[in-house]
């Protein structure tokens, strides 16, 4: 069981009712009739899920793997020497390159003695929670298309986001809320088509929320005073049920007059969702946050807690847009930087959802567009370039067993070994633990139904606990 | 991973199957296909190779299949098995090529597989090799594919109904279903108004229509608006929808495009002229050609109007080859859905699987658009954009271009003349200074500026090059001591040199290995622009020989002796992207010609470089070099000279030079002015190139190439080829061909969208999608009389706006009725008008109306940042949004971060033709109508309009309601909003700051009330 309470639509209009009275007749509408035309009704999947939401933490960038999670002492003990990779930037071909060594150590951690680098402690002391999966592949070396296709499944085409896919199978518990959130300081790349909804109705598009004094917008009454807003929307109320009188078959109408209410319910909801001024010392401590910040990973971590709490659907998290991020082409020292910027946060979110009996229920996921070539064009080269080919992710909670490595590099970390994970797989598997069939999970758009997988993906099911 | 495997606990099974090979019977041939082989194929081939899919075009679940092969032809070689694609896939000895994917079959299974095909590979299965090609002839039959009729419409009855409403009320009395009687006039004007324009009728109109009394008053209101300039930029707009218009390109740095609102402006003045439809097309798919043909004051629309195609998603960094097949696939995409209601898109790949539209189809239309020149609207590798059609006559361009050509010759002349002069004036100038300032460098110091240095370094008196045929004999050379990758010396030239037409560029440099060296590494000498920005040359040497750089491979030229002094010659030739050279000592120089250039080199040389990190591993030797020089002028031969420098210089030197330095930088500027400046006012849009035919892409990979196909029309359309006479690119013809009266679909999908927007859904509710798997249309056969009256009008829009509007059908009431509902809940046989939800630009047109404060005029650019400036990568891209108080149409679109209040209330999403809206209602969007500032100046704004009426407050409110509303209140409704005035004044009284515009405040709040009400968010 998890603590989340998830308010009933009665409760909601109960106390929406105290907001501004007469607008909140909750005899008015027909609940069922309603959620039927309500696209972000919640709903079933197709099979019992083992997880209730999804919190999708993603660095941009190209984060490399042999540095992070693919521990690869051959690696090290072959450095310098040339080999010749036969795909360089998804290219065909004989390419002279040198092997280039991890600068970080790696240690085992946990029960499971999963081995980390030193750039993650923290996510390494909470590992025996974590599946690593060190054989992931996507198809694209571009940053533009294969950021696309780790949220969307397509590389070419925009298609609608993972999460605006979820939005669709499964509806929303809180309707003060949207369903599908992006917690971001900026775009990645490809912009908002990263969290668009494309065909699928636009409700169901990611609603981005800016760290800062005020991560959405319009939240705050514009009215002089609280009283005066309350008073006008029970005018308003009123002016819109005698609207409604002649036209009462609408649900179109009725949809709107609702969807003030929720507003008005939103307006207090998230800025509390987004107030952290009530978390105790050691909660902040444990996100490494120092008191009244309202930006950071952080902070990205915890608010996406406390809006898992009240019943949001997915949340992704990014932590940094498309400049000055993990593309450590000139010297990999990037890298230290950035993972010391989320490494305590996701650990302590991990730590946090635990203790507050929610991790079971809620699957979160961590990845990045694609790895590094552990070889380099120049020997002793301080950076590395784009790898598609073999990177890793990986999964905690929901149903995912933790303290696993599943799939396996190369004795360098250039290609996959088994049990090799395709970004289509990864989504399928997503959906599978959220109680979705990716071949079922379907929208008819341009005569053709389109799937999250596109005609691909395989759920991953040796790490499913 | 499979649970059950009932055949991999037979493994052993295996080795008797080999033992008894040798003895196989026909029997025992099927006995080894159905026990080892057969089940293999199901459970690790044919989830990809079978019914469902069929990668690569391969089957494996039958005979026929694996005879067929895939892309890379047939996979197995009955009895041979080392030729036998599938076993080479399941060794996976080449990494190319490794089945199953994911895993690694047992050594059993291949070893069964290998015996089975040494066998000859018997298999029982017989049936095809089910290919998904679509029965075009059976296909043919589908409705949408039928020539336009022009049926009578149903007799009816005593009433004397237009055609229209006879067809409609036909399918309503065989539907049971009741009509609705017409709608008030103040409901039809309100409805009309927003439906043509976009936006709300004002006080003054709705009295002049409630007060025609003539019995075609609403046939004139129909005109009024149509005649009207808001027509275009509402009906210009939901065009734009369907052709998936933005103001930038797409890609991941999103580039603004200048001259997209050309094209956007062309639609909406095409719109508001009532161009015949059928020329509407053909001019957005060939008006460049059709342009050429006259008349000339037609010349720069028709151009425009060639943006269309250009104005889809883009892709890729510079004008390549490498992503064209994206660009091409948009539009083709594009052509289909939006023209033909067809999904051509998915032929890509394969044959598509319900329509009958081939991959032949697709590549014919691809051919066509490969035939073609794409405006590039700028990426992240070539920064600006070019092949911009010009909207002059292209010899009038000529002229133009060849003015500039003279112009920009007679600048460069006189610069190259004036540095020419200075160089004679300045004996510092020669190959960039005599010795590059290494003679004011101290002895035993590292050198110091203007050069760089890393690691141990020095200037010294054993680093003299003997050789003095380029500088003067000097003193000194520097000696680089380490061996480190990232250690040595870099020297950026003063005047670095850009390819010019016609003018060569020459380097040389004296260098030693110093003796001995026990150090086997390389350094190198970088050429090129900035550190290793853009590489022009690099040459690497260790103390025994020296190699070039040769696109990915070392060439080594010479071997050299340690401790002997070299020199090096480099003669670029940009034009051919060669260069050539010699090295060595006097009386023994190696020669080398047209080696390649930096494939990546932009044209300029300003770096010297020389570091460690060359072809060979290790670390470098110590060196000394000396001599270096830069220059376009070519140096004098090793042995002549040596050069002498003159040594009194002319007494006005200083001031002589700084006029020079001066004129210079003038005539640069000059020169550079002219380079930018526009000539002739360009379109985003498309041109003739050299016409040329393609092989199919298998997969929709460009680089696994199938069949040539000609250029043609799909063969469903009739497949007609290009004239054997034809030297274009087949878009004419493709215009033609879209828009001629026999084509049963262009015609059709486009009086089915004009259906749609006036009525909310189409009579084929899948309107980009008229092909196998779309909807039937509800009136087949009123969809095929307004289509074939559409073409005999001319295909004038205006004249079908005019049929549908004057109908009955379209003046219902909007009003519920229970027992219709109950039978038809969607409307679907047209009983009432359905209501809709104001689309985003009418909710934010209809505020600024109301408030007063909308812009009518047409704002003639965006205010980008200026071109020259333009520097957006993936990694930095352009993301702006401009506001303004104009109609919403002309609003800044970015395709990759939309504009937030349009994106929130769901208008168009620029990346796909939209051929419908979705409207959704959100609490985000509820958000912005109860607190965004764009509502509260509206409303305010409002407030100071009704106040400013000389009226008292009930007229007041009576005005306010018709203004935002179009209906007069009650007597109870006004009494109401006076008690809501009055109790806000009271309130806000009593706040602890009692505001000084206490009325203007409540008259606000009633205006935002009256904004965000339903009763302005919808029409009836």
């Amino acid at each position: 069981m998890n603590s989340i309470s998830k308010p009933t639509r009665r409760e909601f209009l109960h106390r929406a009712s105290g907001g501004f009275g007469a607008l909140a007749l909750a005899g008015l509408w027909d609940e069922v009739q309603a959620a039927a035309a309500d696209p972000l009704a919640p709903r079933k999947g197709h099979f019992p899920a083992k997880a209730d939401r999804v919190i999708f933490l993603y660095s941009t960038g190209g984060v490399s793997h042999v540095d992070t999670f693919d521990h690869k002492p051959q690696l090290t003990r072959d450095h310098g020497k040339s080999i010749t990779a036969s795909r360089w930037l998804n290219k065909p071909g004989k390419f002279d390159r040198f092997l280039i060594k991890s600068r970080w150590a790696f240690k085992p951690y946990g029960q499971s003695g999963i081995m980390v680098s030193d750039l993650f402690p923290h996510v390494g002391s909470v590992i025996d929670d974590i599946c690593v999966l060190n054989a992931m592949h996507c198809d694209s070396d571009g940053h533009d298309k294969a950021t696309l296709a780790a949220h969307t499944g397509s590389a070419q085409s925009t298609r609608p986001s993972a999460g605006a896919w979820i939005s669709y199978g499964l509806g929303t518990e809180n309707r003060n809320l949207p369903s599908f959130m992006v917690l971001a300081p900026a775009a990645p790349y490809a912009g908002a088509q990263t969290w668009g909804s494309d065909f699928l109705p636009a409700c169901h598009q990611g609603t981005h929320v800016v760290p800062g004094k005020e991560p959405l917008p319009n939240l705050k009454p514009n009215a002089p005073d609280t009283e005066l807003q309350a008073m006008e929307l029970a005018f308003l109320g009123k002016l819109n049920r005698n609207h409604l009188e002649q036209r009462a078959a609408d649900q179109a109408l009725d949809a709107r007059i609702r969807s003030f209410e929720t507003a008005f319910g939103m307006q207090r909801e998230a800025p509390e969702a987004f107030d952290l001024s009530g978390e105790s010392d050691a909660t902040l401590k444990l996100y490494g946050l120092t008191r009244g910040a309202t930006s950071g990973f952080g902070w990205q971590c915890l608010v996406a807690r406390r809006l898992a709490e009240r019943g949001v659907r997915f949340l992704e998290l990014i932590d940094v847009g498309s400049s000055a991020n993990w593309d450590s082409h000139g010297n990999m020292a990037d890298h230290e930087r950035l993972a010391k910027a989320i490494d305590q946060p996701i650990a302590g979110l991990l730590t946090d959802l635990k203790q507050r009996g929610m991790l079971e229920r809620t699957l979160v996921v961590w990845t990045s567009e694609f790895g590094r070539t552990p070889f380099h064009q120049q020997a002793n080269h301080l950076g590395r370039e784009h790898h598609n080919l073999c990177f890793s992710s990986w999964m905690a909670g929901g149903g995912v067993q933790g303290g696993l490595v599943h799939g396996q590099s190369d004795e360098h970390g250039i290609l996959p070994a088994e049990d090799t994970v395709h970004t289509h797989d990864l989504h399928a598997t997503m959906l599978h633990l959220l109680g979705l069939d990716h071949e079922r999970l379907t929208y008819r758009y341009a005569g053709r139904d389109f799937r999250l997988t596109d005609i691909a993906g395989e759920v991953v099911h040796p790490i499913i606990a | 991973m499979p649970s059950t495997f009932p055949y991999r606990k037979a493994a052993g099974l295996v080795l008797c199957w080999s033992a008894m090979a040798h003895a196989a019977s026909a029997v025992g041939e099927v006995a080894l296909f159905e026990a080892k082989i057969r089940p293999l194929l199901i459970e690790q081939c044919q989830k990809c190779h079978g019914e469902k899919k069929q990668e690569n075009g391969l089957r494996l679940d039958s005979k026929a299949g694996w005879q067929k092969g895939g892309d890379h032809g047939a996979v197995i070689k009955p009895g041979d098995v080392e030729n036998s694609l599938l076993i080479k896939a399941v060794r996976r000895t080449d990494k190319e090529l490794q089945m199953p994917p994911k895993h690694v079959l047992e050594t059993e299974e291949i070893a069964a597989l290998e015996q089975w095909v040494r066998m000859g590979a018997p298999d029982p299965r017989e049936g095809n090799a089910v290919s998904n090609v679509v029965d075009v002839v059976a296909a043919r039959k589908h409705w949408a594919f039928q020539p336009v009729a022009h049926p009578q419409p149903p007799t009816l009855a005593g009433n004397a109904q237009q055609p229209l409403d006879r067809f409609v009320l036909a399918k309503l009395q065989q539907q049971g279903l009741q009509p609705n009687g017409p709608a008030d006039r103040r409901t039809l004007i309100r409805r009309a108004t927003f439906d043509l324009t976009g936006l709300p009728p004002t006080p003054t109109e709705i009295d002049a229509f409630l007060h025609d009394t003539s019995p075609n008053a609403f046939g004139h209101l129909v005109d009024r608006l149509l005649a009207s300039s808001a027509y275009g930029e509402r009906w210009g707009r939901h065009w734009l929808d369907v052709a998936r218009y933005a103001d930038t390109a797409g890609d991941g740095a999103d580039y603004p495009v200048r001259e997209a609102i050309k094209y956007r402006d062309w639609v909406i003045n095409a719109v508001n002229a009532d161009q015949p439809f059928d020329q509407f097309i053909r001019e957005q798919i060939a008006g460049d050609i059709l342009a050429v043909q006259g008349p000339p004051e037609q010349y720069a629309s028709r151009v425009t109007a060639t943006g269309f195609l250009a104005i889809g998603k883009r892709y890729g960094y510079k004008p390549s080859p490498d992503y064209q097949h994206l660009d091409f696939a948009d539009a083709i995409d594009s052509v289909g859905r939006s023209l033909l209601g067809l999904s051509l898109g998915c032929a890509r790949c394969h044959d598509h699987k319900y329509d009958p539209v081939t991959a032949a189809d697709y590549y014919a239309l691809y051919g066509i658009f490969q035939s073609t020149k794409w405006a590039f609207p700028g990426g992240e590798e070539q920064k600006r954009p070019s092949q911009f059609p010009p909207l002059v006559m292209p010899a009038e361009a000529a002229r133009l271009d060849k003015i500039k050509a003279a112009e920009l010759e007679r600048l460069e002349a006189s610069l190259s003349r004036l540095k020419q002069q200075r160089g004679a004036l300045d004996s510092k100038s020669i190959a960039g200074g005599p010795d590059l300032d290494f003679e004011a460098q101290t002895i035993g110091k590292r050198p110091g500026a203007p050069w760089f240095s890393a690691g141990p370094i020095n200037v010294i008196t054993e680093a003299q090059s003997p050789f003095s045929h380029v500088h003067p004999a000097g003193t000194r050379g520097v000696r680089i001591g380490s061996g480190k990758a990232n250690d040595g010396l870099r020297y950026v030239f003063a005047s670095g040199l850009r390819a010019t037409p016609g003018k060569q560029m020459n380097f040389t440099i004296d260098f030693r290995t110093v003796a001995p060296a026990d150090k086997t590494g390389a350094y190198r000498f970088y050429l090129g622009r900035g550190v290793i920005q853009s590489l022009a040359v690099v040459v690497s040497v260790t103390a025994t020989e020296i190699a070039l750089r040769n696109g990915t491979k070392w060439e080594v030229i010479r071997k050299l002796t340690p401790g002997t002094w070299n020199t090096l010659r480099l003669t670029l030739d940009p034009a051919k992207k060669t260069y050539s050279g010699f090295v060595g000592i006097l009386g023994d120089l190696t020669t080398f010609q047209n080696k390649p250039l930096g494939a990546q080199w932009d044209g300029v040389i300003d770096t010297f470089i020389c570091d460690a990190i060359g072809h060979i591993n290790g670390q470098a030797p110590e060196r000394d070099l000396d001599n270096i020089g830069l220059q376009e002028a070519a140096f004098g031969e090793p042995g002549s000279g040596p050069i002498v420098v003159s040594a009194a210089p002319p007494p006005n030197l200083t001031q002589q030079l700084k006029k020079l330095d001066a004129d210079i930088a003038a005539a640069t500027k000059l020169r550079d002015a002219e380079v930018t400046k526009d000539l002739y006012p360009v379109a985003y849009g498309v041109s003739e190139d050299k016409p040329v035919n393609v092989r199919i892409q298998l997969r929709g990979e460009p680089d696994k190439l199938g069949d040539e196909v000609p250029r043609r029309l799909i063969d469903v359309l009739g497949g007609d080829k290009l004239p054997a006479s034809e030297t274009g690119s087949g878009r004419l013809e493709l215009a033609h061909w879209l828009t001629r009266p026999s084509n049963p679909l262009t015609a059709r999908v486009f009086v089915n969208r004009v259906w749609q927007w006036h009525f909310g859904q189409g009579l084929v509710t899948t309107p980009s999608d008229f092909g196998l798997r779309g909807e039937p249309p509800s009136h087949p056969e009123l969809l095929d009389w307004l289509t074939s009256e559409f073409i005999a009008s001319g295909w004038s829009m205006k004249s079908l706006h005019r049929l549908i509007m004057r109908s009955q059908t379209y003046q219902f009431a909007s009003e519920d009725n229970t027992a219709n509902l109950k039978m038809d809940p969607a409307n679907r046989w047209l009983w009432r008008h359905a209501r809709s939800p104001l689309d985003a630009e009418s909710i934010r047109d209809a505020m600024l109306a109301v408030s007063g404060r909308l812009d009518r005029a047409v704002p003639t650019s965006h205010p980008f940042p200026p071109v020259q400036s333009w520097s957006f990568t993936i990694h930095k891209p352009f993301h702006e949004v401009y506001d303004s108080d104009h109609r919403s149409v002309y609003l800044m679109l970015q395709r990759n971060r939309r504009h937030p209040f349009l994106a929130m209330f769901d208008a168009a999403d620029p990346n796909l033709s939209v051929p419908q809206r979705v409207l959704t209602t959100t609490p985000t969007q509820t958000l912005y109508l109860m607190n965004s500032p764009f509502v509260h100046q509206q409303a305010e704004a409002f407030a100071r309009r009704l106040l400013d009426t000389p009226a008292d407050d009930e007229e007041k409110v009576r005005v306010a309601y018709e203004m935002a509303h179009g209906r007069v209140p009650s007597d109870p409704e006004i009494q109401d909003a006076l008690s809501f005035l009055s109790a806000y004044q009271q309130k806000l009284a009593g706040l602890a700051k009692p505001p000084e515009r206490s009325a203007e405040l409540a008259w606000a709040g009633l205006a935002h009330v009256l904004l965000t009400s339903n009763a302005f968010l919808y029409v009836d």
